[in-house]
This record gives structure tokens, sequence and C-alpha cells, in this order.
């Protein structure tokens, strides 16, 4: 704008601007008005469509999983409140809740055997028997969310990921690479020995008897010295469970 | 699931590690913790096993070298050594159980019924066939007429005398 001399001009120079800030504010309102609409619009839609497939959500695990995606997607967690209108809908919150504590449950009656590491496949197959009068099935990516609740209460409950496995730790334990590495390795035959962890993965004998060792204290491993060929086998029971053998035998 | 006769066999029955005797581990004894976990539940294990074994085949005495069903499972080439046997059934001995019967510990005496749970069944026996204040050899007490149908039915010879031991107080 011309640059206009005297009192005038900066008279009509402050009343554009007010003009301008009275648009714009206009402007802002409008915006924001429709924001307000469009998210009401959502969020009524969600829940109608939410009240419309409640039944779907509760019993069917893929439906829930997607459902649970699509809410990540726009920012939704249906898990963040017991109070809020999810959990009067759907009772999801609920859902949750009794899976953590039946997974806690899980893992402390079967920490004597397996240390304190368990195979997400198998928590899940223990989770269907122990919910057998409860139709509602529970899909290995309820059991994740279930966990993913409990870390709030820090009892160290974590997901690791070893091999193309899923290990679900209820014991403050640290692994390390190296025990990584030799559970990756005895996700093969349920076992290792000490030649094979030293062959495969070139280790000395000493690091290869140490990390075993370690995992033998934690309660993770077991001897087995009954074998024909006499050598010492170190069997996982987080990676290959007794039940979870006994299961596919039946 | 595997059986044995009409008994079913556990779980960890087809886990080579349980016939092998946990050890303790005595470098760091700060984490020992777990490893006695592991030992504990496995020695619970067979020990629920043997008794419930014995209760429902009715078996009555254990020898440790003879060839005893539990104690080797051929399917995964996997048999327990005299040391694990011992020591399975020694936790029994231990909880009143089962008894040595020999100073070698050879030769155990399982007791699925307590003793003081099988001088009841006899008391019960005699009172219900009016033997009361009658004299009884063992051996009717075992294999008598009135004894068939009973749970002292084909008891173990060795057992009377351990039960009637614990008549005299």
């Amino acid at each position: 704008m011309r640059r206009r001399p005297g009192i005038g001009g900066l008279q009509t120079a402050a009343a554009a601007r007010d003009q301008y800030r009275i648009l714009g504010e206009n402007v802002a309102k409008l915006r924001t008005d429709l924001m307000k609409e469009q998210l009401a619009t959502f969020r009524s839609q969600l829940e109608e469509f939410a009240r419309k497939h409640k039944n779907d959500i509760r019993k069917n695990p893929t439906f829930r999983t997607q459902f649970h995606e699509m809410c990540a997607k726009v920012g939704v967690d249906p898990l963040a409140s017991n109070k809020g209108f999810w959990a009067e809908l759907l009772g999801i919150g609920d859902f949750y809740y009794e899976l953590g504590v039946q997974i806690v449950e899980i893992c402390w009656a079967t920490r004597p055997h397996n240390g304190g590491l368990i195979n997400l496949q198998e928590l899940c197959t223990l989770l269907r028997q122990k919910r057998k009068s409860d139709r509602e099935a529970v899909s290995e990516d309820d059991c994740l969310r279930a966990i993913s609740k409990l870390k709030i209460l820090g009892s160290g409950f974590e997901v690791i990921s070893v091999g193309k496995r899923k290990l679900v730790r209820s014991v403050p334990t640290e692994l390390n690479k190296d025990h990584n590495e030799i559970l990756e390795l005895a996700q093969a035959q349920g076992f290792v020995t000490v030649d094979e962890v030293e062959r495969r993965l070139s280790w000395t004998s000493g690091r290869a008897t140490d990390a075993l060792d370690t995992l033998l204290d934690e309660g993770l491993a077991m001897i087995d010295d009954g074998h024909r060929d006499g050598k010492r086998r170190y069997w996982f029971p987080c990676v290959s469970s007794i039940s979870s053998s006994v299961v596919s035998d039946i | 699931m595997q059986k044995l006769g009409d008994f079913k066999l556990p779980q960890f029955f087809n886990y080579p590690p349980y016939f092998t005797y946990s050890p303790t581990l005595l470098l760091l004894s700060n984490f020992g913790r777990p490893v006695r976990d592991t030992r504990e539940k496995q020695v619970q294990l067979w020990k629920e096993f043997i008794l419930d074994y014995c209760r429902t085949q009715k078996i009555f005495v254990i020898e440790l070298e003879e060839e005893f069903p539990l104690f080797s499972n051929h399917l995964i080439e996997r048999s327990l050594s005299n040391e694990a046997r011992e020591a399975f059934l020694s936790a029994l001995v231990s909880e009143g159980r089962a008894e040595w019967l020999d100073r070698g510990h050879r030769k155990c005496l399982i007791l699925w019924h307590r003793i003081q749970d099988w001088a009841d069944i006899l008391l019960h026996f005699v009172r219900d066939n009016g033997f009361e204040d009658s004299v009884m050899t063992v051996e009717e007490i075992r294999t008598g007429v009135e004894s068939r149908g009973t749970e002292n039915h084909n008891i173990s010879s060795k057992q009377p005398s351990a039960i009637l031991n614990s008549y005299q107080f």
C-alpha cells in the first residue's frame, strides 16, 4: 500500500489494520468451528461404528486388531482410560486388564520351569486354555496390548524379539547380545551344545560356557546329560516348551 | 498325549532335561535362586508323578536298580540316573510319603496313603468286618477273602509292619 502523508493517512492505516484483524479473527473462528464440527462428526461416527460393530470387536480378534490400528492412526487410544465412553461402550478396557492379570498369573506359574521367559505363542495357548469357559478368542495382538499396559506397573514385563520369535520376559533379567544369540540358535532344535555354540557363532569355548552358565544360573536353561553322544545339551524351555511340543503331538 | 497303560503321562516326561538331575551351581551364588527354583520344580514334578502313578497302579515298592516304567522314556531315549532316582525318592521320604526299606537306599516303600491314613484304613477294615479283639495274620489282611475290593488288598507285605508299628504308641 502506498503510504499517504498526514494524520488522515495514519488513521486510515490503523483502520485498515483493525479491519484485517477482525477479518482474520473471523476466518480463524470459522476454521475452528469447522474443525470442531468435523471432530464431533468424526467422534460420533467412530462411536456409531464402535456401537454397530461392538460384537465384532469383542468376539473377533482380527477385527479387533484392525479397529485398534484404525484408532491408533487417528490418535485415539481406547485403552487410555477405563472410564471413557470406550470402556462403557465396549468393555474393552476390562477385557485387557483381565488379560493382563491372567498373563501375570501364567508367567508366575511357569517361572520355575522357564526362568521367567516365555514364548508368546505358548503364552497365548496357555491363556486360551485358561479362558476356555470364555468364548472370546484371544490373539497374539491382544496379548501384546495387554502386556504393554502391564509396563506401567514397572514390574519388568517386556516383549523381546529373538530371531523370528517374540518372547515375554517377566523377570528383570538383562540378556546381553551373547545370550540372545544363543537363544536364537536354540530355536532350531530347542537345545544347544557348547560345541555347537562355538562352531556356529565362532566363539571361544570360554565365552560359550560363560554365557551358558549364566543362562543356567538365571533358570532359563536346563541341562540334559542323557543323550547317547554324551555331549551335554542345554535346553531352553522358553523357546521349545514341553507343552507346545506335546500340544503338537496330540 | 502319551500314555502308560491307562495312566496319562505328564508333559514334562517328554522333555529331556527333566531326566538330568539339575545341578546346583556354585558360581555366582548371588544369582543362585532361579537355579534352585528349577531344581525344586523338577523334584516337585517327579514326586507328584511317582506318587500318582503308584496310587493308580497300586505299586507299593520301587526298587532303584530294577526297571521301573517311569524312570526311563524310550521315546526320547532318556532315563534317570541312580543318583536322580535316589534324590527324588528321598524327597518323598522326607515328606513322609515313602520309606527306605534298607540302609543302602535301594528299595523304597511308597506311601500314597500316609502311614497314619493306612492305619485308619486298616482300623476301618477290621471294624467293618468284625475282627475287633481277634487275631489276624498279616497275610489275612493282605489277601484274605474280606480284603478283596478294599484298599489293603495286595498291600505290600512290608507295609503292615510299618503301619502296625505306628499302633504301638
